[in-house]
Parts: structure tokens; C-alpha cells; sequence
């Protein structure tokens, strides 16, 4: 009986790790297809939209110091209203009429994961 | 009895011109079939993509409005001598697009030509846009909501604007300004998950025409 409950337990465990990974991956993949060509696909800021020409540094995710001066919700309001809306550059385009209010959330928590830090309460 | 004969010549003659223009495109398509470009691009409309992974499988950009989107004397010129339009490989973002497409001999390039010019969509309404350097739509482009980050696009003297869309250099002779306008209008119709943000709802329909005039403009 014990091992049969162990058994189910570690089926349990098992499924639950596998959603996270399935969790993980789509919020990757949202970052890389939308925000990688200007912030990079490690979110350096280095995308190759980085030319010459282009006329600001993209955010760097992995900055930790600069990374806590801002709340998910600051984060959140340039994806969806772009740039300008926290006046920073209009080369960060206004997303709310591209990607869901989920998609949006699932990025902030990936980029979350990418600076490694706490928001900004 | 003259102007019978001529009303009658005029038709046998439209419908000969059809018939012989059917006929190339459909050259054109068996052509396309034996070179495997449909193993890159597919040409049956409408869109299949239904989800992100489906359109980063896709090797190529689809065709199936390549009617509406290119122009015919372009595209005549491009099969021949393909000269790269994306800076960057298709669907990515760290290799660089090598200018290794097949290239076409004359007559096959005129061919494949007639058929993909045959590839229309009905989401594109002719004759509503016309080339002009519109001030609102430089203003637009270059910097309220600069699709110049994205796109490579003639700066007087040289080319400025970023790498990952198709290059606009040239736009004015590669693209039907009405698709252009199209496209910013209803993207999703051609293309249901692109990495260029969807303008319309934030931009007035006036906007995106006098921002696609402005493009068609680009030499």
C-alpha cells in the first residue's frame, strides 16, 4: 500500500514538473519571438535591431540594479502602451493590440527571471 | 458591319491573351512544383500557421498571396537575380540571411512569375493607395511608432533601420502599395503570428494609408 502511494506521488510530482517546463518554455518562446530582435535572445539588450542607426539602448534584463528600480506593473505598462507611456523610447512599440493581457504577464515573469531580482513594490 | 467584325476581333483577342496567360501560369506552377519551392514556401491560401511553433517551422515566407503582395515585374527580375531581402535567415535572429535562394532561368523566372502573380487575396482592395512622401506617414515611420527600428529603409545617402524584418529598400518597385496597406490594416489575415506589433486600433486608419504611401515611396 505504502509503495502504491509513493508510486502515485511521484506520478503527481512528475506531471507537475512537467507543466512547469511546458510553463517555461512558452514564456521563452514568447520572449524570443517578440522581444529578442531588439533585447536580445538572452535579454542583454543587444538584439540584432541594434544597429548604428538605432537610436537607444534596449533595456537590458539582466541589469539587476536597474531591473529593481522598476514594479512588474511598470514593466507591464510598456509592453502593453510602449514606451513613450513611461517616457522612454518610441522604439519600444505599444504590444496591447498584438499580445493578451496573459502574455504579457507571462513575459514580466520571464523577465522577472532574467534579471534574477525582486520588483519594485 | 466594320465595327461588328472589330467588336468581335477585340473579344477572340482578349480571350486568346487569357487563355495564353492561364497557360504560362500554369507552366509557372509545374515549374514551381519540380524545383521543390513549395518544400519553403506554400502557395494554397489561407493562412495555416496556428500558433507561434507553427511559424517558426516554416522556412520560408508563404506565397499565397504573392499576387497581391509583390509586383510583376519585380518579381519577374528577383527569380532571375535574388538579391537578399531579409537581412537576417527567416526565422532568425542570430544568422545571417546567406543570398542563397534558387535563382531561375528567363523563361522559367516568367513562368513561376505569371502563376505566383495569380495568387491573389481578396482582403487587398485595389487602387486605394498611391506613392507620396506623406509628411504624417515619414513622421510615423521615422519615429512615432518607427517601423524603422525593424526595417532597413532609404536614408538619403545611405541605409539606416534595423535587421530583423524584410528590408524596405526598394519597397516603391518590390510591393503593391495597396497590400502594404493591407497588411497594416489586417496583418493577421496574411500572417496570424508575426513578430511586428498589429498598429491598427492604435493608429487611424488615415495613419496606415499615408504610412504605406510613404513606403511605397522607398526606392
Amino acid at each position: 500500500m505504502l509503495r502504491q502511494i509513493q508510486a502515485i506521488l511521484l506520478f503527481i510530482c512528475f506531471g507537475l514538473l512537467s507543466m512547469g517546463s511546458v510553463y517555461a518554455a512558452g514564456a521563452e518562446q514568447l520572449f524570443k519571438f517578440y522581444c529578442a530582435q531588439c533585447h536580445g535572445l538572452e535579454g542583454k539588450g543587444n538584439g540584432p535591431n541594434v544597429t548604428e542607426s538605432f537610436a537607444t539602448d534596449p533595456r537590458d534584463f539582466t541589469d539587476r540594479a536597474e531591473m529593481e528600480k522598476l514594479s512588474d506593473a511598470d514593466i507591464k505598462n510598456v509592453i502593453l502602451d510602449g514606451g513613450p507611456s513611461a517616457s522612454k523610447s518610441e522604439l519600444m512599440p505599444p504590444w496591447s493590440k498584438t499580445l493578451t493581457e496573459e502574455e504579457v504577464d507571462t513575459l514580466v515573469s520571464y523577465i522577472r527571471k532574467l534579471c534574477k531580482c525582486q520588483a519594485k513594490q | 458591319m466594320k465595327s461588328t467584325i472589330r467588336v468581335f476581333f477585340g473579344i477572340f483577342l482578349a480571350a486568346t491573351t487569357v487563355t495564353a496567360t492561364q497557360a504560362i501560369a500554369a507552366d509557372g506552377e509545374n515549374i514551381f512544383k519540380a524545383k521543390n519551392c513549395q518544400s519553403c514556401h506554400y502557395t494554397a491560401g489561407p493562412a495555416r500557421e496556428k500558433s507561434i511553433a507553427d511559424q517558426l517551422a516554416k522556412k520560408g515566407p508563404e506565397l499565397w498571396y504573392a499576387g497581391s503582395k509583390f509586383q510583376s515585374a519585380w518579381l519577374q527580375k528577383w527569380l532571375q537575380d535574388p538579391a537578399v531581402i531579409r537581412p537576417l535567415a527567416y526565422n532568425s535572429l542570430s544568422e545571417m540571411n546567406l543570398g542563397n535562394h534558387a535563382r531561375l532561368a528567363a523563361d522559367d523566372a516568367v513562368a513561376v512569375s505569371e502563376f505566383l502573380m495569380s495568387l491573389v487575396s481578396s482582403e487587398v482592395e485595389a487602387g486605394v493607395i498611391k506613392p507620396k512622401n506623406h509628411p504624417k506617414g515619414r513622421l510615423i515611420f521615422r519615429k512615432k511608432m518607427p517601423c524603422s527600428g525593424c526595417h532597413q529603409f532609404p536614408d538619403r545617402n545611405k541605409i539606416s533601420g534595423g535587421m530583423s524584418g524584410p528590408s524596405l529598400v526598394g519597397a516603391g518597385s518590390r510591393l503593391n502599395p495597396d497590400w502594404i496597406y493591407a497588411y497594416l490594416k489586417n496583418g493577421q489575415v496574411f500572417k496570424p503570428f508575426k513578430d511586428m506589433p498589429t498598429f491598427a486600433g492604435l493608429l487611424r486608419e488615415t495613419d496606415l494609408q499615408a504610412v504605406a504611401a510613404y513606403i511605397a515611396t522607398f526606392e
